[in-house]
């Protein structure tokens, strides 16, 4: 499956070409990065995406990337940094809009969709590491999360509902056990704002030997934004498995005012609590301030300094993180 | 009688010549920058556009993590639709020359409008997905047009005359000449 993925994406690449329009359109990012926890990484990731016949969209998505430290979470906002070479999603897709409905029928593979979840959401936003809930390592949920399944919408567009059933097929070191998994979503559109709550029931990630039962979440997540300024939020609890409980949230702020021009301004306050005995329980903050810049020729800056405290393990308490981007699409 | 005929054919034959010259007639051309053909260059002529219709509904999608079209020319005060028809959020903005507007983030299946008032190059971004950029051209004319993949374009119903015209592509100066609109010479546009 993965090389013939692989085949595929390759294949896009070389032959993707201006006379094609939009049926077929391949893209490579590239990035290298260093952080002061004693972390370089370096990943790329190739894409493939476009039209099938009879309204059928298609895309591919594979990644590799490593870094060179254990214990940080430097630069994993939405890929694994295994030096594995990853399918991340590879799903078709058909969109229906009769009259003001939306259906949507998705089926492959994709990343589970809870709360803020897509790629562009947290892969060069601006943040360099994902948020605390949403790192696999954390007891919580992880970007890293992908479903083998069908996804469906249905609604309209200001209001839908999306369940997706399926089994896990996360990437990372991380990986839930194996069985039947589902994800609940309403999200809700209205003016400047856009108010999702999610529900997923699924299999844990840690070992049979102590972790039983299922893992549960529920999460809010918000977003609101007015001439160029992005507020965006979830909040979560649940279990990771029978015993213990996690909640959290984060809050982002993002700017981009015309005034800034090529550059995003971004700040990030967090807070995770695993509710254990105290020997493992975790219970940290983080704030994080950074920035994005859009250089030319395909280039994109970023910056971001933490300020992290509590008992997460293994962490520095101010580390800075840098990272160069280089895009490319080929039509 | 026979004389009278004459007059009359004659008279028919004159008017309709007369009709023909004043008639609109399509301008038609090619782009090309050195000897290669030039695709989504725009050209456009000068003239008032006051006497002009309102103008139609003109979309920039948004599908497949793309604009299309690449590059979009419209006559000033022309409201552009950005619908959403990806699944994944889009956000619309153009902070550089010509109108500057950020739409934020919205879903698939909505629709955002922009007003481009005045003259000028706006070039469209997605702030989510960088690899996605458009260009927008608002010209104070009713005559203009976009070259195809084989550099070709056409200006339609424009009424006989000598105009000056102005043509422009992603990453070029603009060119500026004359164009004769006689329903006989195509219009050659040359970068080089």
């Amino acid at each position: 499956m993965k090389r013939a993925v692989l085949v595929v994406l390759l294949t896009a690449v070389v032959h993707a070409s201006p006379a094609r329009g939009q049926s077929l359109t391949a893209e490579a990012d590239v990035t290298v990065g260093y952080s002061t926890d004693d972390v370089t990484a370096v990943a790329t990731q190739l894409r493939a995406f476009g039209d099938l016949k009879a309204g059928v969209r298609f895309y591919l998505e594979s990644a590799w990337a490593r870094h060179s430290g254990e214990e940080s979470d430097a630069f994993a906002g939405a890929y694994p940094y295994g030096g594995h070479l990853d399918v991340i999603e590879t799903y078709g897709e058909r969109l229906f809009m009769p009259g003001k409905s939306l259906i949507a029928v998705r089926g492959g593979r994709y990343r589970t969709p809870f709360g803020i979840a897509g790629r562009g959401d947290h892969a060069y936003s601006g943040f360099l590491r994902s948020p605390l809930i949403r790192y696999d390592d954390y007891f919580a949920l992880s970007n890293t999360f992908l479903e083998h399944g069908v996804d469906v919408i249905v609604g309209v567009p200001q209001l839908y509902v999306e369940t997706s059933l399926g089994v896990p097929a996360d990437v990372g070191d991380e990986k839930r056990r194996s069985g039947f998994d589902r994800v609940f979503r309403v999200q809700g559109y209205r003016g400047q704002w856009i108010v999702g709550v999610s529900h997923i029931r699924t299999r844990p990630n840690q070992p049979e030997s102590f972790a039983h039962g299922r893992a549960e979440f529920t999460g809010i997540d918000v977003r609101w934004m007015h001439e160029g300024v992005l507020v965006r939020g979830e909040w979560i609890t649940g279990q990771p498995f029978d015993g213990t409980t996690t909640d959290g949230w984060y809050a982002d702020l993002m700017l981009h005012r015309v005034a800034m021009g090529p550059v995003t301004a971004v700040l990030r306050a967090e807070q995770l609590n695993y509710n254990t005995i105290a020997q493992f329980a975790i219970h940290t903050t983080r704030l994080t301030v950074g920035a994005k810049i859009r250089l030319p020729r395909g280039l994109t800056a970023q910056v971001n300094l933490n300020r992290q405290s509590g008992n997460r393990p293994a962490y520095r308490s101010t580390p800075l993180d840098l990272a160069l981007t280089y895009s490319i699409r080929l039509h | 009688m026979i004389r009278a005929l004459f007059v009359m054919i004659g008279g028919v034959l004159l008017l309709a010549s007369a009709a023909r010259g004043l008639a609109p007639l399509e301008l038609p051309g090619v782009a090309r920058v050195g000897d290669r053909p030039k695709p989504n260059a725009v050209v456009w002529l000068e003239s008032s556009v006051a006497s002009l219709p309102e103008t139609v509904k003109v979309v920039l999608d948004q599908r497949n993590l793309a604009f299309s079209p690449h590059v979009l020319a419209v006559r000033v005060g022309t409201t552009v639709e950005f619908p959403n028809n990806d699944r994944v959020f889009h956000n619309v903005f153009s902070f550089h020359d010509g109108k500057r507007f950020d739409l934020g983030m919205y879903p698939v299946g909505t629709v955002k409008n922009v007003t481009f008032g005045r003259q000028g190059l706006s070039r469209i971004f997605c702030n989510i997905h960088p690899n996605m950029a458009a260009y927008v051209m608002a010209v104070e004319s009713g005559h203009f047009a976009v070259s195809d993949s084989s550099g070709r374009f056409l200006i339609a119903a424009v009424p006989p005359g000598t105009y000056t015209y102005h043509a422009w592509h992603p990453g070029g100066p603009t060119l500026t000449g004359s164009a004769t609109v006689d329903g006989e010479r195509p219009l050659e546009i040359r970068w080089p």
